[in-house]
């Protein structure tokens, strides 16, 4: 993974409209933001378009990245799971259900034990440390929605069960997450 | 709209951010992060609570034809200086001007002697380098179509077989809508349609663009954009 402050500097020469930072900026970043899309969208076709979309409009509005305040790999990455998830709540999108069949298979291991491996940062330990503490559902819920994209209708589907459940699963494991993350400084 | 209760507005950003909240819901709340700069900064800290499972995603290096794509894109927009390209410099450029903005605003005020203006909408616009080209204004409460003002205070030569078009801007990602073809005079009315009364009073911004002498063919901005600024109520 690139150095933070490296980014930082790319970004910011790309704000002066410098094309050379910004294919160093693609170099440095596309594998991880393509990594982010391919898991949300599950077609690689789809994630091409979607990747390609999102560093079109990262150049075209990285003058107001400054105004961000988050890193720059947290803002990239916002942008890619926006427009990743615009693509899936498109109308008239197929979405094939073999993909969730292996998706739901490939779930359980990933999400539903209580240790989630997030990488050595500080963020990254209170937050894995915070996950810990909710219950299996909250934590299962949650860490799906996020990285595969899954709507509130498609968890209750593929975990079998009720809509109701399924979101206050989520709304509560948020909130304990906040208060749990809160603590922790 | 604008969410008021407290639980209500830390819930919604933890599930905009999540990825849950949807349809309807979620264009609702991206239209109200537009205006509410509390609500983004919730959607910031939860973006930085959540971003440690961004590490779940595995790397994978996308085709060189993406690249290429991008690459084309982002050439053909400079080169082109179209008004997507440039709206993220323009931003900066309708803030480094806000100074210069307010000093245009009394200036008009005081061009309209002895009527009380209520809610006028006042656009300074400018170029690349920031500095006021051409103002447009117009009463938010009039009867009747809007009647925009025009003062255009300088501007290079227009090549034969050109024509300014003049861009209502709705802001976030929606597209420009045409207000009709202008002149290069110095002071100039444009009377724009009775439906588009509220839109213009909503609207972010003008732009301002060198199209061909019957206007877009295309319905949105096709050649450089030469003037735009953002829309300030006074």
């Amino acid at each position: 993974m690139a150095n933070p402050d490296a980014i930082a500097e790319l970004m910011a020469r790309c704000a002066l409209r410098d094309q050379r930072a910004f294919a160093e900026l693609y170099r440095l970043t596309s594998a991880k933001l393509y990594g982010v899309a391919i898991r949300i969208l599950r077609r690689h076709d789809w994630a091409e378009e979607v990747l390609q979309e999102s560093f079109v409009n990262i150049w075209n509005h990285i003058v107001e990245y400054s105004a961000a305040r988050s890193a720059p790999m947290t803002w990239m990455t916002a942008i890619v799971r926006n427009r990743s998830l615009d693509w899936l709540r498109r109308p008239n999108l197929e979405r094939g259900d073999e993909d969730y069949d292996l998706l739901v298979e490939s779930l359980p291991d990933e999400a539903a034990g209580p240790d989630v491996v997030l990488g050595n940062s500080r963020d990254a330990a209170a937050l894995a440390e915070c996950l810990k503490q909710l219950s299996g559902d909250q934590r299962q819920t949650i860490v799906l929605a996020y990285t595969h994209g899954l709507s509130h209708g498609e968890l209750a589907e593929h975990l079998s069960q009720p809509l109701g459940t399924v979101k206050t699963w989520i709304r509560r494991g948020l909130e304990r997450l906040k208060g749990c993350m809160g603590r922790g400084g | 709209m604008k969410y008021r209760n407290t639980q209500l507005r830390e819930a919604l950003a933890a599930e905009y951010v999540l990825g849950v909240l949807q349809g309807r819901a979620r264009r609702r709340f991206e239209r109200s992060l537009k205006d509410d700069p509390p609500l983004r900064e919730l959607v910031a800290q939860w973006r930085d609570r959540l971003a440690p499972l961004d590490a779940l995603a595995q790397p994978v290096q996308p085709p060189a034809r993406v690249w290429q794509a991008i690459r084309d894109r982002v050439q053909l927009g400079s080169r082109r200086r179209t008004l997507w390209a440039s709206l993220g410099l323009w931003r900066t450029a309708a803030l480094m001007s806000t100074a210069a903005a307010l000093a245009l605003a009394v200036w008009l005020a005081v061009l309209l002697p002895g009527r009380h203006v209520p809610d006028m909408m006042v656009v300074v616009m400018s170029g690349e380098d920031a500095s006021p080209a051409m103002t447009v204004s117009w009463p938010m409460h009039s009867a009747g179509e809007p009647k925009l003002r025009i003062r255009v205070m300088g501007h290079p030569e227009m090549p034969s077989g050109t024509a300014w078009e003049l861009w209502m801007l709705p802001g976030g990602d929606q597209k420009p809508v045409s207000l009709g073809l202008i002149g290069t005079e110095p002071t100039q009315e444009l009377t724009i349609p009775r439906k588009f009364a509220p839109l213009v009073n909503r609207a972010w911004g003008l732009a301002m663009s060198v199209e061909p002498s019957g206007g877009s063919p295309t319905g949105l901005p096709t050649g450089p954009v030469l003037y735009k600024g953002q829309c300030t109520k006074l």
